[in-house]
């Protein structure tokens, strides 16, 4: 049997596992009612839809953004969960190489966020349609940025799941790491003019970018004014750069996690 | 016939602690050998690396020929193995675990879905196959384990105190399903049950401290120390659990 062949094997009933779970419904529920409360609240809070599709596309992206964070919750016990469950005195046991073991986690993961996410652009397409009876064409950049994001995510968590002892201790660390300390970090170098493109929360922000800059989203919801003088220092993001960031994120993210993983035991 | 398991001046630290040392033993083809020793004598440390899920400081292990830190995988399909109390994937049902277990051994369709049964049915879990191991005992796992180390049919068990979570019943059970697999298989058994290796197995190994202190027939260690447990008690400084 081939390593290719094991792999398949390893994505198929992974796979299984996130769909025998909770957390995969728990998060689409989330990601669901982040839009259902966009699409309810928006129109009550302003007189109705914005008249701009791509600011109303790029205010609804909050949900698969969301569903993409679903990645830290589907990979924080991939690795750690199998030493702290003790799951791993079977499944290492079994003749498979660790790389095609942990390759094939991440895979799977990455084709349950990517469910998710698919869904929450579906989501999107239909109420577009429905308000607007069009649906941008920047909505596949947008759905690639976050699609990328959440592979950058998967990878982040994979590496601290591969070094934490415990599946609860590597999903806290990321979401401590993607949300707290890459967002307070980026803002400081935001509003500050220098260059953030390195921190994965900005590869978060990019997946509104395909729709229009900050600038314009502001002024699209009246905020120009007083926070135009807040933001005379701000550093506009490209979607390059941020897709650079995401890329290195996501590549070494994943091979330290099986380096690291590949030299743990299971004493 | 030849060894199935070799051991050669395996050594294991844990930091600083010595856990086997200069360790050596070998495990002929076809024989049920009882490995015993206290608390921390090296049992579960030299049965984990057998199965290659920790690398010994220093030393060799041989499966079937086959160098487990060189050859892993080639290794690892000669051995059907259950190391301490294992935990299935809970959402999933011993049929899926089972299934994902021998899809990665290279088994599937018809004969996959057979040989499922047959292990099912041998470990008596036939009415549990289609429920989420969450509602499972510490015994059922463990019957599950036993289901899961036959799965593929393999010349070599390596068996970690498999009968621990076991009620009465079960300990008969799983003797008697350790003793008839015995008959055509190697097993290399570890336990603190001095009566079931007995039962189970022609020779023990007792070590401690990471050191092999006898490997003898029980027989003869009986002839030599009037009983197993005397042998084992006076090897071992008399510590018993």
């Amino acid at each position: 049997m081939s390593d290719f062949e094991k792999l398949g094997v390893v994505i198929k009933y992974e796979f299984l596992k996130h769909l025998r779970r909770r957390r995969l419904y728990i998060i689409l529920g989330i990601a669901l009612l982040v839009e259902a409360l966009a699409l309810i609240l928006i129109p009550v809070l302003r007189d109705g839809y914005p008249s701009d599709v791509t600011l109303m596309a790029g205010m609804l992206t909050v949900g698969p953004s969301l569903a993409a964070i679903g990645a830290i919750f589907f990979a924080g016990d991939a690795i750690a969960g199998e030493y702290e469950g003790k799951t791993g005195f079977l499944l290492f046991t079994n003749p498979i190489k660790r790389y095609v073991l942990w390759t094939g986690k991440y895979l799977a993961g990455f084709i349950a966020v990517a469910a998710l996410i698919i869904f929450t652009y579906i989501i999107i397409a239909i109420a577009l349609l429905v308000i607007y009876g069009e649906v941008p064409l920047a909505i596949l950049g947008s759905f690639g940025l976050c699609v990328l994001y959440a592979s950058a995510t998967l990878s982040i968590t994979f590496f601290f799941s591969a070094v934490s002892k415990g599946s609860m201790g590597a999903t806290v660390m990321t979401l401590l790491f993607v949300w707290v300390i890459s967002g307070i970090v980026e803002s400081i170098l935001a509003f500050t003019g220098n260059p953030y493109w390195f921190l994965i929360s900005a590869g978060g922000d990019s997946i509104a970018l395909p729709y229009g800059s900050l600038e314009q989203f502001m002024s699209g919801f009246g905020m120009g004014g007083h926070l135009a003088d807040v933001m005379g220092n701000f550093e506009p993001l490209s979607i390059g750069m941020a897709v650079w960031g995401m890329l290195i994120y996501l590549v070494v993210g994943f091979v330290a996690s099986i380096w690291i993983s590949n030299r743990r035991q299971l004493a | 016939m030849g060894d199935s398991i070799i051991i050669e001046n395996l050594t294991k630290y844990y930091n600083d602690f010595l856990a086997l040392d200069k360790l050596t033993l070998r495990v002929p083809e076809g024989e049920n050998i009882g490995l015993l020793g206290p608390n921390g004598a090296g049992k579960s440390t030299t049965l984990k690396i057998l199965c290659a899920l920790l690398n010994p400081s220093s030393g060799k292990a041989y499966v079937d020929g086959i160098d487990i830190l060189k050859q892993p995988e080639k290794a690892l399909s000669h051995i059907g193995a259950i190391i301490e109390t294992p935990e299935f994937y809970s959402y999933l049902t011993p049929e899926d675990n089972l299934n994902y277990f021998g899809r990665l051994r290279g088994m599937k369709g018809e004969a996959l879905a057979k040989r499922i049964k047959e292990v099912i049915a041998l470990v008596k879990l036939e009415k549990w196959s289609k429920v989420k191991i969450e509602k499972f005992s510490r015994g059922m796992k463990q019957r599950l384990a036993l289901a899961q180390s036959l799965l593929h049919d393999p010349p070599i068990l390596i068996l970690d105190e498999p009968g621990l979570g076991l009620d009465p019943r079960g300990l008969v059970e799983f003797r008697e399903i350790i003793s008839d697999a015995g008959k055509r298989k190697t097993v290399f058994f570890a336990s603190h049950q001095l009566n079931e290796v007995a039962l189970i197995c022609d020779k023990v190994a007792i070590i401690n401290n990471g050191q092999l202190l006898a490997y003898d027939s029980i027989a003869s260690l009986e002839q030599k120390y009037q009983s197993l447990e005397q042998a084992y008690l006076q090897l071992t400084g008399g510590n018993i659990e």
